[in-house]
């Protein structure tokens, strides 16, 4: 008998245990939210004068969240959650160090660029021996290295900032490859250019990805000839044998003209596209470079071809697209753009979660003695249930974290601690159904198992409604609102299953003790006086 | 004590409908006060939902004249400058924040960035120490009109599942209840002027699913005394009554248990440690918790009760007999004492391998 009450109680416990040691063993460990950790938060709004409607806005901020993706990986931030809330990016870089820089580099506009290919260079910069110097930018014997951001918006002054380059001069003047300020034999050592120093008349070198993500190449490629803004659209279809890609550009001088000469140059392997290849370049990287077979294009007969399946097809076809209309957003200091920003310092951020620790705590404390007080050994079962639907969520917590990158923020702690009172909530019910039968003349042994099933159900459904008003919220509201009903949610059926698993069988368990029977005042029930009794 | 003694005992016998009367004219007054306060002060609203832009920094023994001297060249010397729990909070509106970043027309930093650099500069610290967040009006809007849709949606599901589980009566009573509790934290808020932000909206809504889980435990007890109680020949009125003194211990028990932690949260988290945040949630919470527990015994009840009265018609009853004649059929063979009656028939009682000794 007492056996098949302690074997579901050793039972959970172990089941438990073993949980949390999978937990700590696998090393999941519960993320913070960027207002506990410290960090930026920038919300992204397409600015107003936007002409993107409908799905073609659609596929613009789909494609601005990767490419915010892509850049937010250089800012070496642990776990960046870049995420579309309707019409809005919302982006939350947790930890970020240097939170000005982090919102340059989320709120800039992506810019799609056709740049002339100068040269093909191993994946590695390969360090040279004659390392040049000297201010002449004019001859091919020029500067090593690329010009610093700052040399584009004042060309005329010297850069001041970047110790770097003590020799750059001004940049040389020139189209295309032709006359780039350096060398090819200095281009094998210089690095890949980074993405400050990714500007539209300025060289770079970028590298080219295989399949794999692994770079195989990179390419030395020129200023950019023309931009994403003479495209009109594009489409990836099945044409012939494979799939390919049918750019269409606009009409007239901003539009065609501009691809037109670009093309002429390239194909007729003029100096400034000695290669003959013409680089599609989206935001720091190359989406395709194809080599031009004609030099004379009408504006919807051109066809990008060679080997293609159909989703990198498509995926070039939507860059070719995006980059024809890029978004921009509104600027995220100025509040009416709709955009907006949140920098956390790591200090407050610390600082509130110690207050949320402590405060729950000491809640906690307050609600042990409280249970003790009033149920006595009763409150020890009850604030050992918690202590399992606590562990229980701890695991799931983490176990989130890890999987799904759900991050607990200060609304998922105040939701935690008001779960404390709501999961205890369960116990009492049960407790002073137990009182009421035994002052009704039961006995211990019998009201313990007569009253769980009448007092569950109405923890039950008292319960499903919690679930209920937390499956709507979460469901209907978006951000912290949604973490807080994650968690009420998550503490409202681990409530339910260890009240089952665990309470039941643990105050069963009590009353079967002849120790506790015999001395009322330790479990807290209430004494059965004779004349209650018939 | 020797009433605190009868409450431990479970013994008490108040006579809740009389008190009905008087305590919904009270709740009443206090409602009228506050949509009176929400109508005339308003709501003091949060960055988030007036937009503006707000500073955070640690800072110890700082005068916020001190402040305002140092924020006067940028045209923001009426900020609002709080200091206090070891922090600097600065707040400025909407306008004076777009204002200069039209002015700076790009040349200088934007007015956000310059009043960063002048607060780490004043407190001697990094400007990585300074927490930054700006809004524009939209963004509380949507989180309101989202918490508004949220709350519609939750009114109507729970007016199905209580119908479905328990009474329409019920339904309404506790729906009553809900709307109650959320009109009269929103008024407190009005009337004392506490900052409402988006935290706040969202222990407005943990509000409505504590109370109505408060609610339902005591609903839960009168329809099993509906059942028990049928051939007592007992009022409607009375059955309720006996259901609420028996609830009435439970009741304070889990609010207790509920508004310790939160108490902790507000008194500990935001009043020792200087948590802001913390205490834009516990507040509400706190104001929530206690007057749900309340409206489950004096708002919800008796609105039940007085539907009931009035419309309670003899099909209902006559399928509430049937239920209570299928629970007394089922529960004949378990020993006959009061109180052990499952009272739903829905829920099987629990298939028990082994007879008690």
């Amino acid at each position: 008998m007492k056996r098949q009450v302690l074997f579901p109680i050793l039972g959970i416990i172990l089941i438990v245990g073993g949980l949390l040691s999978w937990s700590i063993a696998a090393g999941n460990s519960v993320l913070l939210g960027l207002d506990l950790e410290g960090g930026a938060e920038v919300v992204l709004e397409p600015a107003e004068d936007t002409e993107l409607t409908g799905s073609a806005l659609d596929e613009a901020l789909d494609r601005s969240v990767e490419i915010i993706r892509n850049r937010v990986d250089g800012l070496g931030v642990a776990e960046p959650d870049i995420t579309r809330q309707s019409n809005r990016i919302v982006v939350q870089l947790p930890g970020v160090e240097d939170q000005q820089r982090a919102l340059e580099v989320v709120g800039q506009t992506a810019e799609l660029r056709f740049r002339p290919v100068c040269a093909t260079l191993p994946p590695m910069p390969i360090e040279t021996d004659g390392e040049q110097t000297g201010d002449n930018a004019t001859t091919n014997e020029g500067p090593v290295g690329l010009l610093p951001s700052d040399a584009d918006d004042l060309p005329q002054e010297g850069p001041e900032i970047d110790a770097n380059q003590d020799n750059a001069g001004a940049t040389p003047e020139g189209i295309g490859c032709e006359n780039l300020g350096f060398t090819q034999n200095d281009a094998l050592g210089m690095p890949n250019t980074i993405a400050d120093d990714d500007i539209a008349e300025n060289p770079v070198i970028l590298p080219v990805l295989d399949s794999e993500g692994n770079p195989y190449q990179r390419l030395l490629l020129g200023r950019t000839m023309l931009t994403g803004a003479a495209l009109e659209t594009a489409d990836a279809t099945f044409a012939g044998l494979e799939w390919s890609v049918f750019p269409t550009f606009r009409s007239g001088e901003e539009g065609i003209d501009l691809f037109n000469a670009a093309a002429s140059a390239c194909y007729n392997r003029q100096p400034t596209c000695q290669v003959g290849q013409l680089a599609i370049v989206l935001d720091g990287v190359i989406e395709s470079a194809p080599t031009v077979n004609t030099p004379y294009f009408e504006r919807d007969q051109i066809v990008i071809s060679g080997n293609f399946d159909q989703t990198r097809a498509e995926d070039t076809a939507l860059v070719l697209r995006y980059g024809s209309l890029p978004l921009e957003f509104g600027d995220p200091t100025d509040p009416t753009s709709g955009s907006r920003v949140r920098l956390v310092s790591a200090t407050l951020g610390q600082d509130s979660l110690d207050a949320g620790i402590i405060a729950g705590i000491v809640g906690l404390a307050l609600v042990a003695l409280y249970m003790f007080a009033y149920y006595k050994l009763l409150g020890v079962a009850a604030m050992l249930s918690l202590a399992i639907s606590g562990t229980m969520l701890w695991v799931i917590l983490s176990w989130l974290s890890e999987t799904r990158s759900l991050a607990v923020t200060l609304a998922g702690v105040v939701g935690l601690i008001v779960s404390i009172g709501t999961s205890l909530d369960s116990n009492v019910v049960y407790f002073e159904h137990l009182k009421e039968d035994i002052r009704n003349g039961r006995t211990l042994r019998s009201a313990v198992d007569q009253s769980f099933p009448i007092a569950f159900k109405t923890i039950f459904w008292a319960n499903l409604a919690s679930l209920i008003g937390a499956a709507i919220l979460y469901i209907l509201t978006v951000g912290s609102v949604r973490g807080f009903a994650l968690m009420l949610g998550l503490a409202s059926i681990l409530d339910l299953l260890a009240t089952y698993f665990f309470l039941r069988p643990a105050v069963k368990f009590m009353g079967m003790q002849n120790a506790l029977q015999n001395r009322p005042w330790l479990s807290g029930l209430p004494v059965v006086e004779k004349e209650e009794q018939k | 004590m020797n009433l605190l003694k009868r409450m431990y005992r479970n013994e008490t016998s108040v006579p809740f409908s009389k008190l009905w009367k008087p305590i919904t004219l009270c709740s009443l007054a206090v409602l009228i006060l506050s949509i009176g306060g929400l109508g005339f002060r308003g709501l003091n609203l949060g960055l988030e939902f007036e937009g503006g832009g707000a500073w955070e920094v640690p800072a110890e023994n700082i005068q916020a004249e001190e402040v305002r001297d140092a924020l006067r060249p940028l045209g923001i010397a009426d900020a609002r400058i709080q200091t206090g729990g070891g922090v600097l909070r600065v707040r400025t509106e909407l306008s004076k924040v777009t204002q200069n970043a039209l002015d700076s027309g790009g040349e200088s930093d934007p007015i956000v960035a310059q009043v960063t650099t002048i607060l780490a500069q004043i407190t001697q610290q990094d400007e990585s120490a300074v927490s930054v967040s700006t809004a524009g009006p939209s963004w509380g809007e949507e989180i309101t009109n989202k918490a508004i849709k949220a709350l519609i949606v939750f009114f109507i599901v729970i007016a199905l599942y209580i119908t479905i589980r328990l009474r329409w009566e019920m339904a309404v009573g506790a729906l009553v209840a809900v709307a109650h509790d959320i009109a009269i934290t929103v008024g407190i808020y009005a009337l004392f002027q506490f900052e409402v932000t988006p935290p706040t909206v969202i222990a407005f809504l943990t509000i409505m699913g504590y109370s109505l889980y408060d609610t339902l435990v005591v609903f839960d007890k009168v329809r099993d005394n509906e059942h028990r109680l049928s051939n007592a020949k007992l009022s409607y009125t009375e059955i309720v009554e006996k259901a609420l003194n028996q609830v009435f211990m439970r009741s304070v028990n889990t609010s207790i248990t509920s508004i310790l932690p939160v108490v902790s949260v507000l008194i500990v988290g935001s009043g020792i440690m200087g948590a802001v945040t913390l205490r834009e949630f516990a507040l509400a919470l706190l104001i929530g918790l206690i007057i749900g527990t309340f409206s489950s015994l004096f708002i919800a009840a008796p609105c039940a009760t007085v539907l009931r009265n009035k419309f309670g018609n003899a099909d209902s009853d006559k399928r509430s007999y049937r239920l209570s004649e299928a629970v007394r059929r089922r529960s004949k063979s378990s020993v006959p004492v009061a109180h052990s009656t499952p009272s739903n028939p829905a829920i099987p009682p629990r298939p028990r391998k082994n007879k008690r000794r």
